[in-house]
């Protein structure tokens, strides 16, 4: 395909350099991947032999209320986090960016929770929020107000989660929005305060367009993670009660380690990847544009 | 100036104190644990330190395991990164521009996905509760971002010192072993920063593949709030800070890479 001496010419070394990537990606992820496509089309659970039922299993999911409660509560969950830490990792780098006293250590503090496990800001949490000894709770009760208790309503339960995950993921929206505005040079905004143009002006009209690159970044990345949230809702309320607070990679959980359910919990897997796809669409899209147009 | 003065108190208040809380609480006695408001004056002690060693034995080994994964997840995934990063660099070709948008469509797999049939074959294999079971997929979730990031390191690297290399005589991999390496080290810290933080926190692959003798240390701290028997807050506290701090001081070292991989890895990944 390409003439001897063309600089882009591979040699066998250059795909060996290549393989371990490719082959870690397809053995561990595609395959398995495709395998679980095909036991979505089956009867299975653990050691037993599949019976191939076609789409049964996707519409026993699909009519499954425990599925719908599980997509609903995702789809709250991830547009609340998502929106919340723009806004705040939007607030905090404009913030950072106008100069800020110490802002070394500022910035070593807002980044302090990407290092934390979920395992540990749930111990965290918890011990703040416990209902009895927790000094949240405490202080509401001090103020007259009703407690927290995320055991037991679920809505309190799923905005403990959001709590958590904002907590969790707030670093990585900021430092990508704070790395985008640190790029935009000065005198753009000079130019602006020229021209007589306000605070607001500059915001809507210089900050936000050129920073919407790095906003449509961090918010895509952001759902595509948050879409598959396991831990912080795990350890947080076990998607108790009675169903009521899991979410899509909770439910998946429960069908296959559960339930044993197989062929329920790989419909359930490949809806989500075909969520994950959609929500990725426009990421994916420029990315082929780029990948293709560079070949 | 006020005003500002108490966002920036309420940012670093709401990013830092949950952590101190945890830290500080862990060198309290159990008296002063749940005094309300938290005391910041107390009498020092290693007490919950000590019943951890005396209740959770356990603990000190899964320390060691989880750093075990940690270590091989890292160093697996920066040297195959880096390796397929300087092809993707220095080479344009359909078959690797279609291979590297597989490569990022691949990671969007949900993990939770490929547990499924993986539980059933690691088990068939024997790797179950091994600590290659673990390497091998904290690698594999982080490769696409770690080669996107090498490749936008070795971009930097002007291609002259490659040819030079060539005209000395050196191969592909003289030059990937002498110029390539050597100059992206950076970029190989970035990557490793975010495998290293990824491996030793994660929960869901360590909770579906390890029972025992690979457990890794966020099992144990799940086990132990989840415990039947009450949750013994001093002794989670000392686990929570054992497991914890390492990680929290390697990420404020390495923030300058952590925050130039970050920039090049999802701008240009």
């Amino acid at each position: 395909m390409t003439a001897p001496g063309n600089p882009n010419r591979l040699q066998p070394i250059h795909v060996a350099m290549v393989v371990p990537v490719q082959a870690l990606l397809i053995a561990t992820i595609f395959l398995p991947s495709l395998y679980v496509f095909w036991l979505s089309l089956n009867e299975s659970s653990f050691g037993v032999a599949p019976k191939f039922v076609g789409l049964r299993n996707y519409v026993e999911v699909l009519s499954d209320p425990y599925f719908w409660r599980a997509f609903v509560n995702t789809a709250i969950v991830i547009n609340i986090v998502v929106y919340v830490e723009l806004a705040l990792g939007m607030a905090i780098a404009l913030l950072f960016a106008g100069g800020i006293p110490m802002r070394k250590t500022m910035i070593s503090i807002i980044l302090a929770p990407y290092a934390i496990s979920e395992v540990a800001a749930v111990v965290m949490w918890r011990f703040m929020l416990d209902p009895s000894i927790g000094m949240v709770s405490q202080t509401l009760t001090t103020l007259g107000l009703p407690t927290i208790e995320w055991s037991v309503v679920p809505a309190h339960g799923l905005t403990v989660v959001c709590a958590l995950s904002v907590w969790l993921h707030l670093p990585f929206t900021f430092l990508i929005l704070y790395a985008a505005r640190l790029a935009i040079p000065a005198d753009l905004y000079e130019a602006a305060r020229i021209d007589g143009a306000s605070g607001w002006k500059q915001f809507v009209h210089i900050t936000v367009p050129v920073l919407m690159p790095a906003i449509l970044v961090a918010v895509l990345f952001r759902y595509i993670f948050a879409f598959r949230m396991f831990s912080e809702v795990w350890l947080v309320t076990g998607g108790g009660p009675a169903r009521s607070t899991e979410v899509l990679a909770v439910y998946l959980y429960q069908e296959a380690f559960r339930y044993n359910e197989f062929g329920i919990a790989s419909a359930t897997g490949w809806l989500m990847v075909a969520g994950s796809i959609v929500l990725a669409i426009p990421y994916l899209r420029s990315l082929y544009k780029r990948t293709l147009t560079d070949a | 100036m006020v005003l500002r003065g108490l966002v920036l108190t309420a940012i670093a208040v709401w990013s830092a104190f949950p952590i101190a809380l945890v830290v500080m609480s862990s060198f309290k006695p159990a008296r002063d644990i749940f005094v309300f408001p938290p005391t910041w004056a107390f009498a020092p002690t290693l007490a919950n330190y000590a019943g951890l060693w005396l209740r959770w034995p356990d603990f000190f080994r899964t320390l060691g395991n989880s750093l075990v994964v940690t270590l091989g997840a890292t160093a697996l995934a920066v040297i195959v990164s880096a390796m397929a990063g300087y092809v993707y660099s220095r080479k344009r070709n359909p078959y690797l521009a279609g291979s590297a948008f597989f490569m990022i469509f691949v990671r969007l797999f949900p993990p939770i996905v490929v547990t499924l049939p993986l539980f059933p074959l690691v088990n068939a294999l024997r790797l179950n509760d091994t600590h290659l079971v673990l390497i091998v997929l904290y690698a594999t979730f982080f490769v696409s971002m770690g080669t996107m990031i090498l490749k936008a390191f070795v971009d930097q690297i002007p291609r002259e010192l490659d040819e030079a290399a060539m005209v000395d005589g050196a191969g592909v991999w003289g030059v990937f072993r002498r110029v390539i390496l050597p100059l992206s080290a950076q970029g190989m810290i970035a990557v490793g920063v975010f495998v290293f933080v990824y491996a030793w926190n994660e929960f869901l692959f360590a909770f579906i593949f390890t029972t025992s003798a690979a457990k890794t240390t966020p099992l144990v701290l799940s086990e132990m709030t989840g415990a039947v028997d009450g949750v013994e807050w001093g002794v989670l506290f000392a686990a929570t800070t054992l497991q914890l701090v390492p990680v929290l001081l390697f990420v404020l070292l390495t923030q300058k890479y952590l925050i130039a991989g970050l920039t090049a890895g999802a701008t240009k990944g």
